[in-house]
Order: C-alpha cells, then structure tokens, then sequence
C-alpha cells in the first residue's frame, strides 16, 4: 500500500544533461504500479538542483537533487520511495531561490507535463485570447501599449508601438515571426519557455498576430535547441487539434497559422533583418533599416518580429484579474524581466524579478556567489555585446536605465559570474573574435574590423603600455560602432571598452 | 533526378524560402550536401547552383562532406569560459587525437566547437548529436559515446 501518486521527473535540457533522462528511464523500469503516475514535468530553473525529482503524496508536493546520484542498483519503487525519504525531501516552493522572485510569465514552468494543454487552461490559460477576441485588435494593442512591455530580446522596443505600426500597414497579407534564435552566450530563458512552457509562447503569437492581423507565424529557432523544436512541434499540433490555431480559431473568423523554421548555426541570425533573410532561405545577411520590418518585413509584407520571452508575456498582460505586471517597475524598466545566472555560480539558473534589483542579490541572495568559491572578479550582462563590471560594482541596480548610463545593456537578461581566475584582456579578444566567426560579412567594420582588432588585443597581451596600440583599439571600437549596419559590429566594442575602463591594467596600462 | 532526392526535398518546394529546410533535410538524410545534390535543388527551387552553394556555405551547420557519424559539440561561449571551457577543448582534442572540425579516420566522430547551447548554469557543455551533458569531463564524453556505440 503507497500512498504516492505522481513522481514528478523533468524532461528539459539542463535537467537531461546531467542525468534526468537516466533516472527516469530506471524509476519507469521499476515502477510496477499502476496507480503511480509518471510525468515528464518542466524545470522549474533552479538548475543546481537538477535533476529534481518530486513525489505527490496525500497531495502534498516535495522533491530531491538527485544530482550526481546513481540509482541502477535499485529493484522495486518502494526501494526508491526509501532512498527518497532518507534524503530530506522539501517544497521547491519554499526555497528562496523560488520564493524570491516574481513570477508572471514563468509562473507554470516546472508544475506540469508541459504538453498538458488541460493543465495550460485551469491555469488561466488562453483566457487572454478570449478578451482579445472580445475587445478586438486595437483595444489589445492598446493594453499593451499601457503595460509598458518593451522587447525582451535586447533591444527594449516598446512592444504595443510595432504592433500599432504592424496593425496601421494597409495589407492583405502580414507575417509574424518570432525569434528564438537565443544566441546569446549565458541566455536560457526563451528554451525555458519553449521546453517547459511552449503553449505560452503560442497564445501570445496568436493574440499578436490577431492583433496586429497576421496570418502566418514562423518561429525561427535555433539548431542548438532540439528538445525546443520536439516539444514545439507537439504543442503546435496540440494547439491545432484543440482549435486553438488552424482557420476560425475558437470559432472566431481569425485563421493563423505557425511554421516552425530551424537555424544552422548562425549567431547573426538572431538579428532580425538577418533573420528574415535566412527564413527567406538566404544567407543570413543583415538589412539596411528602414524600411522597417514593421513595414517591409518577411517577403516584403510587414511583420512583426519579437523574441520568444517578449510574446509569452503578453498572455499574462490581458488577464482581468491579474494586471501586476506594469505595477512593477517604472521608466522603461516596467514588469518583470527573466534575469539568466549562469557562468561561474553556485546556484544558477532562471530568475524572473523586477530589474530594479542589484547584481549583489542575483549573484549573492540567489546565486550564492561563486561556485568555485573565490572572489568575483568580474561579470558580463546582457550577452557576447554586453559589458563587464568589476567586483565593486555590485551594487549596480539592473534597470535598463542604469545599464545604459554606463554604456551596457540588459539585453536579454544574460548575468555571467567569472571568479579571479578570468584574464580579462582573453575576454577582451574573444569579444573580438567572435565577432570575427559570426560576422555576416556584410559592413567592412566589423567583417575586417573584428580581424584587426584581435590582432592590436594580442599585441597590447605582450605590451600593456603601448600608447599607439591604445589609440588604435580605440578608434578602431568608435568606427566599428558607428558604422556598422547592425549590433553585431555595432555594439562588440561594448565589452572590450568596459574592460578597458572598469578593469584598469588589466588590458590597457596607462 | 534522383528519385531519392526529390522526395527528401518535396515538403519544401511550395513553401515560401523552401531551400533552408530543404538543406536540413537533405543532410538529415544523406549524411552531408554533395555536389549533385546542389545541381539538382539548384533546378528544383529555380535558382542558380551558386547560391544554393551560398546558402550552403554561410551556416556552420551545412557540409559538402561526410563527417563523423556523431557530432561532438564543445560550447566555448563566455559561461562556458568561467567554467574552464578552454581546459576542456584542449582535453578533448588531445584525447581523440584531433583537432577541432576534423574527422576521425573511422568516421566515428567530428569535435566542433559550439557557442552557446543553453545549459549555462550547470557548463561546461558539451553537446553529442543531441543530447547536451552538463558539467562535462572528458570522462563524462568517452562514456556517454561508448554507451551510444554499444547502443548502435
């Protein structure tokens, strides 16, 4: 007699790579009861943890780490049910990593099966596609005009005004694409949301693409993510299958339909234009703008493009009971943003929060500091384009005002902790170099630039005090930003000049 | 044509830029591109040989020639690099005797280098066909390759 009903074993990346695949296999094998049920939940972010398993019993909700743990010796589940027991089971709700935070767009992730479209409706899910379908089009976009949600790729855009500049095109054909091409060293929340949450992402393409009278959606995805790409397939067929996408959605006149596009490795085309050119099966070269994609976009129609966080938050947006999100925060920093703590970290993973927070709190008060357990000496926010602060700068708040002020970006939410044993002038190089590999090619600047600016990173390794080398990066970082056509040349001289500046001889002796 | 072909690359011939999964699927099928291969998607999505080669050429992900049956991924992004990332590259091109984008003579395994997979929190990362190992060690590597070889 057991009184364990549900044994909770995610299906998720980070919980696979170390071993949550394995584990499930072995408790599958020896549970010879039908009465328990196995589910493939999502993560719930906290990957220190992972694989955390769960137990349901008597309703009562609780798991373990099982990291780095072997359980093939096992024969009978009440042998596991024993091993489970004798290991402290706890709430994961009841953490401080989990309790800390704010979660609105990430509020399902690690609940359940994330294929359970059930579970997707009890939990206010496609309630906002009824209100939109309810108050039309424009009264949408006005809402999330009035939320303040801006882009959660990186560049901030204020999302509800290239939707209204979307929904002004006079067309008959419009496109929406949603870019989950997550390039972005240190970034894993738009895979979190695809693997643990998927049916989010798609309520909030069809409400955009209502709104702003899309017909055609193409998630472009990036080739790393295959477990992403399987559970959006499944999701988008579920979602079919139940009239939630296909002709006359929910018996509304609205048709939308999404096509899932896989990159091949391809950093560039997480940039929109570049993006547009590959699902147009091009080489991923970088447009000139304008036109905008809001007006010439995807096959010269307008299109609307955002990122896989920034459509998955709009459900959360239209709920009548639930219009906390622009309370938070204020400026240009309204809602919560998906902060990503990763790198050198005791416990790292996904935090969602307002971003009026300081980098001591993610990287202490949730991280824990170090893993390897010495000092900080550095950490890089927002991606390979983002800048690197010292260790005494923690007390910088992560609004995107702030960051801005010392010439950075939250973009997409990337905290990278380096301990001391980071070189920073290796850093400054590979800003360089990476530029040199995912260069499209396109601006000289950054498809030469990038090739002579490892060359002066190397020689100031050898000569820290060379003067003419000083001035040449340095000019080298002001043609680079101010003539390249896109962010990729645009903004690589971000993490090199913060090293230059907030790491003093480090790269650059003066 | 191949009749072979035409059916790996049907699905994609009425889509709107048809060529980039049409390219996906191919390599899924037949293990790389090969030059006929670009003759014949050439006729089939009516444009010329060289910009199928273009397209081919522009991503990492497409190859003109068989690599090894599986694909060794090591992630050296800046998470990765907090995590000795470098260390591991070096490990892992020392232990198999290659250097990164070479093939084994067997046609067993290709090391690559990767930027960025998404398993950030728990690197380094190293990716085998599609399955990502998280705090990975050589030794982690050699034994998951030999259990898919034992699989196979």
């Amino acid at each position: 007699m057991t009184e364990v009903t549900k044994i909770f074993i995610p299906n998720e990346t980070s919980a696979n790579s170390v071993g949550a695949n394995l584990l499930h296999q072995i408790i599958k094998k020896i549970n010879n009861d039908e009465g328990i049920k196995i589910i493939r939940n999502g993560s719930w972010g906290a990957f220190w943890l992972e694989p955390f398993i769960e137990i349901e019993k008597d309703g009562i909700r609780q798991g373990v780490s099982y990291r780095n743990i072997d359980l093939s010796h096992l024969n009978t589940i009440e042998e596991f049910f024993l091993d489970f027991e004798s290991r402290n089971p706890f709430d994961i709700n009841d953490i401080d990593f989990i309790k800390k935070q704010n979660r609105i767009v990430f509020s399902r992730i690690g609940n359940e099966d994330p294929l359970n479209i059930e579970y997707y409706k009890n939990t206010n899910g496609y309630q906002s596609l009824s209100t939109a379908f309810e108050i039309g089009p424009q009264e949408t976009i006005n809402l999330i005009k009035e939320s303040g949600l801006t882009g959660r790729g990186g560049a901030a855009f204020p999302t509800g005004i290239k939707m209204q500049t979307v929904f002004d095109q006079d067309s008959s054909l419009k496109y929406l694409a949603c870019n989950a091409d997550e390039g972005d060293g240190g970034t894993f929340s738009d895979r979190l949301i695809m693997e643990s949450d998927p049916f989010a992402l798609i309520e909030g393409m069809t409400i955009a693409a209502y709104a702003v009278g899309a017909s055609k959606g193409y998630i472009y995805l990036r080739s790393e993510y295959p477990l992403a790409k399987d559970y959006l397939l499944k999701a988008i067929n579920i979602a079919s299958d139940n009239h939630y996408l296909g002709n006359n959605i929910q018996g509304s006149d609205f048709n939308f339909e999404i096509e899932l596009r896989i990159g091949a490795g391809s950093y560039v085309c997480g940039e929109e234009t570049a993006m547009m050119e590959s699902i147009e099966g091009r080489r991923g070269l970088v447009r000139s703008k304008p036109p905008l994609p809001a007006i010439t976009g995807l096959f010269k129609k307008p299109t609307l493009i955002n990122n896989v966080v920034t459509l998955a938050t709009i459900p959360p947006l239209l709920l009548k009971d639930q219009s906390n999100f622009s309370k938070i925060g204020s400026n240009k920093s309204v809602g919560t943003m998906p902060f990503q703590l990763s790198g050198n970290i005791k416990n790292g993973g996904l935090i969602e929060t307002k971003f009026d927070i300081t980098l001591n709190e993610i990287v202490e008060d949730f991280g824990s500091g170090t893993q390897s357990g010495d000092p900080i000496h550095a950490i890089q926010i927002g991606g390979p384009l983002g800048i690197y602060l010292s260790s005494s700068m923690l007390n910088t708040s992560l609004t995107i005002e702030s960051l801005q002020e010392l010439k950075g970006s939250v973009g997409h939410g990337g905290i990278i902790v380096f301990d001391n044993s980071v070189n920073m002038a290796e850093q400054a190089k590979f800003a360089m170099e990476f530029c040199v590999k995912e260069s499209c090619g396109k601006c000289t600047p950054c498809r030469i630039g990038s090739v002579r600016g490892v060359e002066i990173i190397e020689r100031l390794q050898k000569h820290k005090t060379s003067k003419e080398d000083a001035i040449l990066l340095h000019d080298l970082c002001e043609t680079l930003e101010s003539t390249s056509l896109c962010a990729m040349g645009g903004m690589t001289p971000n993490p090199i000049r913060s090293i230059i500046k907030f790491f003093p001889n480090e790269l650059i002796e003066k | 044509m191949a009749k072979h072909l035409i059916n790996i690359i049907n699905p994609f011939l009425d889509k709107k830029g048809g060529l980039m999964p049409a390219l996906h699927a191919v390599q899924d099928h037949l293990g790389f591109i090969s030059k006929d291969n670009i003759g014949e998607l050439a006729i089939a999505f009516n444009c010329s040989q060289a910009e199928v080669i273009d397209v081919i050429t522009f991503y990492d992900d497409f190859r003109l020639k068989a690599i090894g049956k599986n694909i060794i991924k090591i992630c050296q992004a800046e998470a990765c690099q907090s995590q000795n990332c470098k260390e591991l590259l070096h490990n892992l091109t020392s232990h198999f005797g290659l250097n990164i984008n070479e093939t084994s003579n067997d046609l067993n395994i290709t090391l690559k280098e990767v930027f960025c997979l998404g398993n950030c929190a728990i690197g380094p990362s190293v990716m085998i066909n599609d399955m990502v190992i998280g705090e990975a060690t050589t030794e982690k590597v050699v034994n998951q390759l030999k259990v898919i070889n034992t699989e196979e």
